[in-house]
C-alpha cells in the first residue's frame, strides 16, 4: 500500500512537473505574442494603413513593449524543454545553451525603443520607428526563433 | 572452376570500378570559344542578392554583407561544411580565376583545380542560371572588398569526404536540363520561374530529401525539416500560401513581414537581407511564379518538439 502511494505520488509530480514546464513555456509565448500585439498589431498596421493613426494608441504600444521587453531576460530564464502544444513557433534550444548572448540581444531594442520614445508624431515618424525596432527583433530571432510547421 | 570464378569477380570489379570513374569524373563546360561577354554590374548585382550569395560567405558576426571571407558553418546531416571565401583576394579568394573557373564552379560544381564541390553550394539551382547572369555576378564579385584568409577544410565523415563521390550524386540527382520558357506564361512569370529555380535557390531548403541528400522531386517546394536541426522549413507550394496573395508574397520577400502581421525569423531573416534589395519587379515575378506552385502535401512536422 505505502509502495503505491509513493508510485502515485511520484507521478502525480511527475505530471505535475510536465504541466509546470508547459505552463513555462505559454508564458514565454504570451510575452511575446503581447510584443506582437503592440509592435504588428497597432504600429505595423498603421504604418500600412491599414488602421488610422492615432497618437494615444501609440504611445501605449510603445510604453507596453518598453514594459514587455524589460521583462524578456527574466521569463526566459527557465528552459522549458518543450513547444506550446500546436504552436507554429517555438524557442530555440540554443538560448539556453548561449543564454548570455541571448540577453545581450535585449539591451539593443530597449535602446531603439528609448531612442523613439515620445518622439512619434506621424505615419512617417511612426515607420522609421517601427523599422528600427522591428530589425532588432529580427536579429535576435534569426538565432533563437525556430518555425515548427 | 575457382580460377575462373575469380577471374569473372576481377573483371567485374573492373568494370564496376570503370564506370564509377567515369561516372565520378567532374564535368566542364568547354571553355574555348565560349562568346566574349560584356559585363552589366548592375545585373551582377541582382544576381548576387537574388542569389543569396552574402548568406553564406559574407563574414560572419560583423555587419558587413558584402565582405565575402567567408566561414560561416552550414551544418548538414552530413557533416558541417565552411563556406569558402570568395572575395576578389589573389591567393584566399576568387582574385586569379577566369571566366571559365567561375562558370564551372558556379554552374557545373567544378573547382578551378578540376575538383567537385559539395553540393551545400546550391549548384544544382545556379546550373539553371544563363551563362551572361553568372559572368555578370563575377564581374560585379570583382568590384567588392578583397578580405584576406582560408577558411577551414570542411568537416564531413567517411564516405562524404570522397569528393569523387559527389559525381555520382550528380549523376542521380543533377538532372542538367536547361529551365526551358513557358511560352503560354506571362515574361513575369517566367522571370519569377527563374529567379526562383536559379538563383534564388528555394527549393534547396524548402523541399524534402532522401537518405542521400538529394531532392524528392515529387515533393519540391512542399517543406521539409530544417537541415540545420530545430524546426521545420515550411510548404510554398499553395497547399500552405493559399491564403498568400501574390502581393503578400513579394512584400514579404521584400520586408519580412507575414500577411498575419508577424515578422520572419530563422534562416530566412538571413534570405530577407538579400531579397530586400532586390528590384520591385523581380520580387513581384517571383512572387507570381510562386503563387502559380500548385497544392502539393509534404512530409508531415514533429507534432510537439521535446527537447533532449
Amino acid at each position: 500500500m505505502k509502495r503505491m502511494m509513493i508510485v502515485a505520488g511520484s507521478l502525480l509530480l511527475g505530471a505535475g512537473a510536465v504541466m509546470a514546464q508547459q505552463e513555462i513555456a505559454v508564458q514565454q509565448d504570451n510575452l511575446m505574442r503581447s510584443q506582437a500585439k503592440s509592435l504588428y498589431t497597432v504600429i505595423q498596421k498603421m504604418t500600412k494603413g491599414d488602421i488610422p493613426y492615432n497618437q494615444k494608441a501609440v504611445d501605449e504600444a510603445i510604453a507596453n513593449l518598453e514594459a514587455d521587453v524589460a521583462k524578456i531576460a527574466k521569463t526566459f530564464e527557465v528552459n522549458p524543454k518543450q513547444d506550446v502544444v500546436d504552436a507554429t513557433y517555438g524557442s530555440s534550444q540554443k538560448v539556453w545553451q548561449n543564454k548570455a548572448d541571448f540577453d545581450s540581444k535585449i539591451p539593443p531594442v530597449q535602446k531603439a525603443i528609448a531612442a523613439v520614445k515620445g518622439k512619434i508624431k506621424d505615419v512617417a515618424s511612426l515607420k522609421a520607428a517601427y523599422t528600427s525596432i522591428n530589425d532588432r527583433c529580427a536579429d535576435c530571432h534569426e538565432t533563437y526563433r525556430v518555425k515548427l510547421k | 572452376m575457382l580460377q575462373r570464378t575469380s577471374l569473372v569477380a576481377l573483371l567485374a570489379a573492373v568494370a564496376v570500378a570503370g564506370v564509377y570513374w567515369w561516372l565520378s569524373a567532374p564535368v566542364v563546360a568547354a571553355a574555348a570559344n565560349a562568346p566574349a561577354h560584356v559585363p552589366d554590374l548592375a545585373n551582377g548585382e541582382v544576381m548576387f542578392n537574388a542569389g543569396g550569395c552574402a548568406s553564406c560567405h559574407a563574414v560572419p558576426n560583423q555587419p558587413d554583407r558584402l565582405r565575402l571571407g567567408g566561414g560561416v558553418a552550414i551544418k548538414s546531416p552530413f557533416g558541417t561544411f565552411y563556406a569558402p571565401n570568395i572575395s576578389p583576394d589573389p591567393n584566399d579568394g576568387i582574385g586569379k580565376w577566369t571566366d571559365a573557373d567561375f562558370v564551372n564552379a558556379v554552374m557545373h560544381g567544378v573547382s578551378p583545380a578540376g575538383q567537385h564541390y559539395f553540393p551545400a553550394f546550391p549548384y544544382t539551382s545556379y546550373q539553371h542560371a544563363r551563362r551572361e547572369d553568372v559572368l555578370d555576378l563575377f564581374a560585379y564579385l570583382k568590384t567588392l572588398p578583397a578580405v584576406a584568409g582560408k577558411v577551414r577544410d570542411h568537416d564531413v565523415g567517411f564516405p562524404f569526404d570522397i569528393r569523387r563521390n559527389i559525381g555520382i550524386w550528380k549523376f542521380l540527382f543533377m538532372d542538367g536540363k536547361p529551365l526551358v520558357a513557358d511560352g503560354s506564361k506571362s515574361p513575369q512569370w517566367n522571370r519569377g520561374a527563374y529567379l526562383v529555380n536559379s538563383f534564388g535557390h528555394c527549393a534547396e531548403c524548402h523541399s524534402p530529401r532522401n537518405a542521400l541528400g538529394g531532392i524528392i522531386t515529387g515533393q519540391r517546394f512542399a517543406g521539409a525539416p530544417n537541415p540545420e536541426g530545430e524546426g521545420w522549413v515550411p510548404n510554398i507550394t499553395q497547399k500552405r500560401l493559399g491564403e498568400w496573395s501574390a502581393k503578400d508574397l513579394a512584400n514579404f520577400l521584400k520586408t519580412g513581414e507575414l500577411p498575419d502581421g508577424d515578422s520572419v525569423g530563422g534562416a530566412m531573416t538571413r534570405v530577407i537581407k538579400n531579397t530586400s534589395q532586390l528590384p520591385d519587379q523581380d520580387l513581384a515575378a517571383m512572387a507570381e511564379y510562386l503563387k502559380s506552385l500548385p497544392p502539393v502535401d509534404g512530409p508531415t512536422p514533429p507534432k510537439r518538439k521535446q527537447a533532449s
